[in-house]
């Protein structure tokens, strides 16, 4: 009997994660599963490029996929798109477990700046055609909304704490932050 | 200040303010739909920002995702507002349903812990109640007596509000953690016309309090709370 489920999962990618998630709401397992295969990579990933230890970033991806489990339900798609209500949950995960971390923090600050500006993704990363507009698109930011972009979402840093490290004013950092993450959703809904 | 607050709007998205600020910032999103669409948005740049990072996930973690989902029960969805809970739970009662009756189901209990998806909306009042480890106490106030539970068993604290007297439909009663060092109370649940509430047991040394509030509710108390309570006393 053909599945209607089945016809959520297009071969060629492009996979719809909001219904996905709707279906996930109402307790169905194979959506979940589907949802992991989607979006996995992407959660661990990030988690791993923030907390950086391997294994606490399994840990991490494991806590954003169950609470995306009990959450669905409450996921609005009216609020945004549901892949980035899942990266949303998955990097505020990874954040928090970096700022209760604070030894590991401050031994990081050195060198942060090189290690953020000059970092490249690790090996084997999924090619996608949208890294490589997102990547096109940060071309485009000025180097310092880059780097206060780059240095809060990636390693978890207050604005507080990039305007100290790069040594700018406060209000510096705050409007850099805004107009590069503008410049940077301009700029990808040009190219979409 | 209000635009300075607005431009914070990159940093929240980036989830780099610290709790006070972004606290202080998703109160100017509750009155700004211009600010949470910029918000929701910026988030979107972000995500996208995130997932060129992706890479192959370690082969286990997939089973044990679903493992743990497997046995984990879900969230319901969220209410449209505490004025819908409310008019539901009186509707209820119109319909000639008996109150214990409505206890036992958990119906109406109003909203636990503000703001924290982790507490289901129907607290299981009585559950706590009928623990057959629970402690239970009576305090009476001049606006009537209040029972509270404690069970270890469950980790929580229920209130049974059916003797306080009632309330117009402009004020709500709203139960609050204090913690022993005077910090800012912390909303537990909101009785819109609910028979009671049910909430998580808080840490030792932590006493509930009651206090009238204007509807829908309040983020800190308005009023002195009239009744408080140490649940490790109960």
């Amino acid at each position: 009997m053909a599945d209607a489920a089945l016809r959520l999962v297009p071969s060629a990618g492009g996979v719809d994660v909001d219904q996905l998630l709707t279906r996930v709401a109402r307790g169905d397992s194979q959506a979940f599963e589907w949802l992991y295969d989607e979006l996995g990579a992407s959660v661990y990933g990030l988690a791993r490029r923030v907390v950086r230890d391997p294994s606490r970033a399994e840990d991490i991806a494991q806590e954003v996929f169950l609470e995306v489990w009990r959450k669905a339900a409450r996921f609005d798609r009216n609020l945004g798109k549901g892949k980035t209500w899942v990266l949303t949950i998955a990097h505020r995960r990874a954040v928090d477990a970096v700022r209760r971390n604070e030894a590991v923090k401050r031994s990081d600050l050195h060198g942060a700046p090189d290690d953020v500006v000059h970092d490249q993704p690790g090996e084997a990363v999924i090619a996608a055609e949208e890294h490589g507009e997102v990547r096109d698109c940060l071309d485009t930011l000025t180097e310092l909304q880059l780097e206060s972009v780059r240095l809060a979402y990636f390693n978890g840093y207050t604005y507080n704490e990039v305007a100290t490290l790069l040594g700018k004013p406060l209000s510096t950092i705050k409007t850099r932050m805004r107009d590069g993450l503008i410049r940077l959703r301009d700029c990808l809904e040009g190219a979409a | 200040m209000s635009e300075d607050l607005h431009t914070l709007s990159g940093a929240f998205a980036l989830d780099a303010l610290n709790e006070s600020e972004a606290e202080q910032f998703r109160n100017h999103l509750l009155g700004c739909t211009g600010c949470a669409l910029e918000v929701s948005e910026l988030r979107e740049a972000a995500a996208l920002m995130g997932s060129i990072e992706s890479r192959p996930v370690p082969e286990s973690l997939k089973a044990r995702v679903l493992a743990v989902a497997d046995r984990t029960p879900q969230l319901p969805p969220r209410v449209t507002s505490l004025d819908s809970v409310r008019r539901r739970s009186w509707l209820t009662a119109a319909a000639g349903i008996v109150a214990a009756a409505v206890v036992v189901a958990g119906v109406g209990v109003g909203i636990s812990r503000l703001g924290d998806d982790e507490v289901p909306l129907a607290g299981g009042v009585s559950q706590v109640f009928d623990a057959s480890d629970a402690h239970t106490a009576q305090v009476s106030t001049d606006r009537g007596s209040v029972s509270v539970a404690v069970s270890s068993s469950t980790g929580r604290v229920a209130l049974d509000v059916r003797d306080l007297e009632p309330l117009d439909d402009e004020h709500v009663y709203q139960v609050w953690a204090l913690d022993e060092n005077g910090g800012t109370p912390t909303s537990m649940a909101v009785l819109s016309g609910g028979p009671g509430a049910s909430m998580p047991l808080p840490e030792s040394g932590t006493r509930l309090a009651l206090t009238v509030e204007p509807a829908p509710h309040s983020k800190v108390p308005t009023t002195t709370p009239f009744i408080e309570v140490d649940p490790s006393t109960v």
